[in-house]
């Protein structure tokens, strides 16, 4: 009983809905396609409630370490002072994000590091480039040719000077580029449909976590 | 002119403090890094609660009580902190991971399968030769980058078979170094839009 | 060290200086370089400039702040072609932080100012709405079950632009711009495989490679492709704006990546060919 109800029920309801899911795509029947519709709209929500997993995370791990005192507690605790201030601020006015004071905060603290921190991985890209992109053998020697032609031709200046570059660079995309991702593509779907098919049918049980 | 914002003078500051890492790391990036983290995570509940009382509560409210099955759902998700009722979270789960998976399987199929063996299967004889040559390029591309993922089969990777996979493993390698190339432009492409945003909205150099 | 070593050894302070310079030199002094178009963001151009006066368009905003300098400009001029052509706009997000860009790229197009559009009758904003691939299945299956209110909390009883929308069948065109492979995909999925419906997506160009043979297969009728493509939108639509001053920057610190590259190789062979003499 307990392991039914720990284990098979929830693989049953992958199953379920899973194969309504597929079904939905396949028959016209209006049944499945109103239960789909309403299982689509439930899963917004469900979705929605998992939003708020990763904050839970942080006090737990922020938490304990102020508790504890363990390495840059104070700036855990600036952490989650600002999870605090996001939340009230969001939550206080009634409007959610579309409030002039939510939009103030996001547009001087969120915009400005979210931009930058993705984006001052050009600076490593720029080391990595001058450090590690060697021409070592003959597999590199076609990686490399490849991608000196396409920053050339990425390069306005350099097609501004000679067209070529840029055609060469749409040449390289429209032949080179499309077979060999057309191919990966192949694959990943061929990998993802086994891989869906096998977690729907319960083979596949990752997911339920921990035993 | 220099700009006299508040926002935008603290925005100036954090992009400049989580440049700092570039050159070393340090104890003001930290506290951006920090930051960041702490305002993400409450974007995300503030996010969550609109989505739960938009396309929730309000369904309740409008008259449709069957709306508090995936509101209850949702609050299980976070059983799983309790050390004795950790295994009810499997339930919500089961039902995102069902809908998630039959969603996208069944397109995938469609897309990723039968659209690019179609767009496979035409004619390499194009009106002109180098159409017909890039036909011919994209068509062993295609079929060599698969050949080279055949692990079943170790014949194909042996002898005079063996150089079909090997012609595939250097059109990826190739294909890869375009796509490093576009990656060295997507990070440029990023970052200048931080330069622009404090040459022109906070030093007021630039317009 | 020899000289090759030296070459190789050129500290990383300096190189991230020289990088620095290079982007801040021609945001100052631009060199106002041509463009020269892509087929890929004339297709989504062309696919857009086909559609019918009055179409309704489903726009997604699937990027946040990370995105924003590349797909920001996309999205800006994008929505003008779309504006100038009096096309009718559902716009929504699939990305956590797309209902903040919202906001700064309407603050840009200016929709009523520019173009005398009416918010309800013309465009409409859903906000964010979660699950990705399930929020594109709701809002595409039936959207007045999914959605209740806009982005604002106006019931979308009241918005006639929503009322005009009886099925996935009202869409003339899915648009969307994002930074998640998971979305892009999703898009493809959901909107061309279920629906039929033609889709233009805008990527980050790293993106491009992988999910270009969606664009060779005729599964996306145009790809705006980064920066590169928001200056051809910018330039093809008449709108100069962010991406378009973004190339110069690009020229100037492509080449010096390209200089250090070429370094870099020659000290190394440099390296390797003394070595090998020396060992004679």
């Amino acid at each position: 009983m307990s392991e039914v109800v720990r284990k098979y029920i929830p693989l049953l309801i992958t199953f379920i809905v899973g194969v309504i899911a597929v079904l939905d795509f396949y028959t016209t029947v209006p049944a499945i396609r109103g239960t789909f519709t309403v299982l689509k709209n439930w899963g917004i929500v469900v979705t929605a409630f998992a939003l708020g997993v990763g904050a839970v995370n942080l006090f737990r791990v922020h938490g304990k370490r102020i508790a504890e005192r363990g390495e840059l507690w104070p700036l855990s605790g600036w952490l989650l002072f600002m999870l605090i201030v996001f939340v009230v601020v969001g939550l206080s006015t009634g409007k959610f994000d579309a409030s002039w004071q939510y939009k103030w905060i996001y547009n001087a603290i969120m915009l400005p590091l979210g931009a930058t921190m993705y984006s001052s991985l050009c600076f490593y890209m720029a080391i990595g480039a001058y450090k590690a992109l060697r021409i070592r053998n003959i597999d590199s020697l076609f990686l490399f040719l490849t991608a000196i032609f396409v920053v050339l031709g990425n390069t306005p200046m350099f097609p501004a000077a000679l067209p070529g570059f840029f055609y060469t660079r749409e040449w390289i995309f429209k032949t080179i580029i499309s077979g060999a991702y057309r191919g990966i593509r192949i694959g990943v779907g061929i990998g993802a449909v086994v891989l869906g098919i096998r977690t729907i049918l319960g083979l596949e049980r990752g997911y339920l976590g921990r035993a | 002119m220099v700009s006299t914002d508040v926002g935008v003078w603290i925005a100036a500051f954090f992009t400049i403090v989580a440049t700092s890492y570039a050159f070393r790391d340090n104890i003001f990036f930290r506290f951006a890094e920090y930051t960041f983290i702490g305002a993400a995570a409450g974007h995300a509940i503030v996010m969550g609660v609109k989505n739960v009382i938009l396309y929730g509560w309000t369904h309740i409210a409008g008259g449709e009580p069957s709306y508090w099955i995936p509101i209850i759902l949702g609050i299980l998700i976070y059983t799983r902190y309790h050390p004795k009722y950790y295994w009810i979270y499997r339930y919500p789960i089961a039902f995102l991971v069902g809908i998630g998976v039959g969603i996208s399987i069944r397109g995938a199929i469609h897309a990723d399968f039968i659209k690019q063996i179609a767009a496979t299967a035409k004619p390499l004889i194009a009106t002109t030769p180098l159409g017909t040559l890039n036909n011919i390029i994209v068509f062993v591309g295609t079929v060599t980058a698969l050949t080279h993922f055949i692990f079943t089969y170790e014949g194909i990777h042996k002898g005079a078979a063996g150089w079909i996979p090997k012609i595939g493993r250097w059109m990826m390698l190739a294909a890869f170094g375009g796509a490093f190339g576009n990656t060295i432009m997507t990070r440029f492409s990023m970052y200048q839009g931080r330069i622009i945003f404090l040459l022109r909205d906070w030093l007021g150099i630039i317009h | 060290m020899s000289m090759w070593e030296k070459l190789a050894a050129i500290p990383r302070e300096i190189v991230l200086t020289i990088v620095l310079i290079a982007m801040i030199v021609p945001a100052i002094r631009p060199f106002g370089l041509p463009i020269m178009v892509g087929k890929m963001s004339k297709d989504w151009y062309n696919t857009v400039d086909s559609l019918p006066e009055g179409s309704i368009v489903l726009f997604d905003i699937g990027f946040g702040s990370g995105g924003y300098p590349t797909l920001g400009p996309c999205a800006i001029a994008a929505l003008h072609q779309m504006f100038e052509k009096h096309l009718k706009i559902v716009i929504m997000a699939t990305a956590l932080e797309g209902s903040m860009m919202y906001p700064l790229i309407m603050e840009k197009v200016k929709p009523e100012k520019n173009y005398g559009a009416e918010y309800g009758r013309d465009y409409v904003f859903l906000g964010y709405i979660a699950g990705e691939q399930t929020a594109m299945a709701a809002v595409l299956g039936d959207i007045h079950t999914a959605v209740k209110e806009d982005y604002y909390g106006t019931s979308i009883e009241q918005i006639p632009l929503l009322q005009e929308i009886t099925g996935p069948e009202s869409f003339a065109l899915v648009a969307y711009l994002t930074t998640s492979g998971g979305i892009a995909e999703g898009w493809v999925y959901q909107a061309y495989s279920r629906y039929k419906l033609p889709v233009v997506g805008g990527f980050l160009s790293m993106m491009t490679p992988s999910l270009k043979p969606y664009y060779d297969a005729g599964a996306l009728k145009g790809i705006l492709d980064g920066i590169k493509g928001a200056a051809d939108m910018e330039y093809m639509t008449h709108h100069p704006g962010d991406a378009m001053r973004a190339t110069d920057i690009l020229s100037a610190t492509q080449t010096i990546v390209l200089i250090f590259i070429i370094i870099g190789n020659i000290s190394y062979w440099g390296s390797r060919l003394s070595k090998r003499e020396g060992e004679k």
